[in-house]
């Protein structure tokens, strides 16, 4: 990886194929795999928020970098959050027709977010992180 | 690099974009009644055609795309359109109400109505085109989608310049090589200003909807300058009479096009998110019918006798590829938007999910009713009586679409009076 784009563009699609996974299940009414893939999910997703939280929005930050794009990518997480709870107690009762319109909702709020992220926010903190790469990639893999 | 773009702000008030789709559907209603009170629709020649056409292209897929534009810019390429509301009004009331004159005065063959036509549609266009351009200007990211915008409201200005020429040369019965500057309008209108854009829009919607790999490199780089440069070829053929260069661009144009259109199903085959809803079979469609176009066009190409292939070509593309696109993006982006300006509110609980919005039946249903419509524009071709079904697709089409988004705003304005009573 040679880019935070990069880096982070590749988490983007990883937490897309479990959602694919979880989703697909739950319309299929598996509801045991709907529940280990959307478990698989909902912890990919908060990997990925931690690690823009607390590794890359601060260094973006304290780098001088914007602060409103960071705040709405923040308060965009906390909606994403939101809708990924309501999901966790559809999928709790087995409800299909719930979850799936809660996933399609949340699968446009996540890709306009990622869209966002990976044309604007990421290649700027590309130009003003460009000396700390390698020091974030490893703090943001430390993070379980 | 402007870096304020991403403020919460950016989007458009919802009643921006929902109010050019609220109007849209009247205009395929109205292409509807057109049709019906006119006799010979089915003679491609009579100015009645016209005043249909235009009720579609400018009365429906303009007014979309005039609505969908506020919307997507910020989102594509992070930056809104200027005083968005006041770049609503003074684009959509001349809108409406060019599309209405022009439309009349076609039927009427009235020049008074024409004159008027092309003042309104002037400034609707301008105001539109500038509002754009500023915000292309004030870009946070230059990608392939931001060209092919640029691109598209580019071809879309001189389709716009050229169409008021031709309505002004109509109504003072000027001496004008009509058939030349009607084929270079008609070009730039279907292959610049709405190719250019579904493809720009394509390359972010494609792999969002439905979670397919991106666009290659080389296509979204090149596709957009390719189509747009066999535009200008064909526009040059046709200033300077050389009838090679034409056969060129076209084959160039429609090449580039199948390769769009080829693509964009084989990364649909490709995608993640193997749920099947009917905005992408409405896209599926849409891709199927500009490979269809495109057979069309080649056939028209090696036998210009035959002038119905290249009336087929246009058919298909308009209903087929144009309308199919653009209704599978407003059964997306209708229910999100709805969510989208109730949830960020505060209060989360009781805002409805996307797909309590427009119910999921209804878009099969008009799937469906699409799909028929289409056959029997197809078949009309051959066996006149069809057209009486096309048109009875049509307004069927508006009807249904008019109350899908009638219903979406009524179900944000209740959700909204209801949380405006719970508080925050």
């Amino acid at each position: 990886m040679n880019t935070i784009a990069e880096f982070m563009s590749t988490d983007h699609r990883a937490c897309d194929l479990t959602f694919a996974l979880a989703e697909q299940a739950a319309l299929d009414n598996s509801w045991n795999d709907a529940e280990t893939a959307f478990d698989t999910f909902r912890q990919n997703m908060q990997r990925h928020f931690r690690m823009e939280e607390e590794v890359l929005f601060p260094a973006l930050l304290d780098a001088g970098g914007p602060g409103g794009p960071v705040q709405v990518m923040r308060m965009e997480h906390a909606q994403m959050n939101e809708l990924i709870e309501l999901m966790a107690t559809a999928a709790a009762n087995k409800n299909t027709q719930g979850y799936s319109g809660l996933s399609e909702t949340l699968l446009i709020v996540m890709q306009q977010h990622n869209l966002k992220e990976e044309q604007i926010l990421y290649p700027i903190a590309d130009r003003i992180l460009a000396a700390e790469l390698e020091t974030l990639f490893s703090s943001m893999q430390a993070i379980q | 690099m402007s870096t304020a773009s991403l403020s919460t702000e950016q989007a458009p008030p919802i009643s921006v974009p929902l109010r050019f789709f609220a109007v849209a559907p009247l205009f395929l209603i109205l292409a509807a009644l057109t049709a019906m009170m006119s006799d010979r629709i089915a003679d491609v020649h009579t100015p009645a055609l016209l005043a249909v056409t235009h009720c579609i292209t400018l009365g429906f897929i303009g007014m979309i795309m005039f609505g969908a534009m506020q919307q997507i810019l910020p989102v594509v390429i992070g930056s809104p359109m200027p005083s968005s509301r006041l770049v609503a009004w003074f684009s959509l009331l001349p809108l409406i109400f060019g599309t209405i004159s022009l439309s009349g005065g076609f039927l009427l063959s009235n020049a008074a109505l024409l004159h008027l036509a092309s003042l309104l549609l002037g400034v609707a266009f301008l105001v539109f085109i500038v509002a754009s351009l500023v915000s292309l200007a004030r870009a946070a990211t230059r990608n392939a989608t931001a060209t092919a915008i640029l691109l598209s409201v580019l071809a879309l200005t001189a389709a716009v310049a050229l169409g008021i020429v031709l309505a002004q040369g109509y109504a003072g019965g000027l001496q004008l090589d009509y058939q030349k500057l009607a084929a270079a309008h008609m070009s730039l209108a279907l292959g610049g200003w709405v190719m250019l854009l579904i493809v720009g829009v394509s390359y972010q919607v494609v792999p969002m909807f439905q979670l397919t790999p991106n666009y290659p490199k080389w296509l979204s780089a090149g596709l957009a300058p390719a189509l747009f440069a066999a535009l200008l070829l064909n526009l040059a053929s046709s200033f300077f009479d050389i009838l090679s260069l034409g056969f060129i661009a076209e084959g160039l144009f429609w090449l580039c096009a199948s390769c769009f259109a080829l693509v964009t199903l084989n990364l649909q085959f490709r995608r993640r998110r193997r749920v099947t809803d009917a905005t992408l079979n409405f896209f599926r469609l849409g891709m199927v019918s500009l490979l269809c176009a495109a057979l069309c066009a080649a056939a028209a190409l090696l036998a210009p006798a035959h002038e119905y292939f290249s009336q087929l070509s246009i058919v298909v593309f308009i209903l087929g590829f144009a309308l199919s696109v653009i209704h599978g993006m407003l059964y997306k982006i209708i229910p999100f938007l709805v969510w989208f300006h109730l949830f960020r509110g505060g209060v989360k609980k009781g805002v409805p999910n996307m797909k309590e919005v427009i119910p999921e039946p209804w878009m099969w249903r008009h799937l469906w009713l699409h799909i028929v419509t289409l056959l029997a524009a197809l078949l009309a071709f051959f066996w006149h009586a069809a057209a009486w079904l096309l048109i009875l697709g049509l307004a069927l089409q508006g009807v249904l679409l008019s109350f899908a988004i009638f219903t979406s705003i009524m179900v944000y304005r209740r959700t909204y009076q209801r949380l405006e009573k719970v508080g925050p």
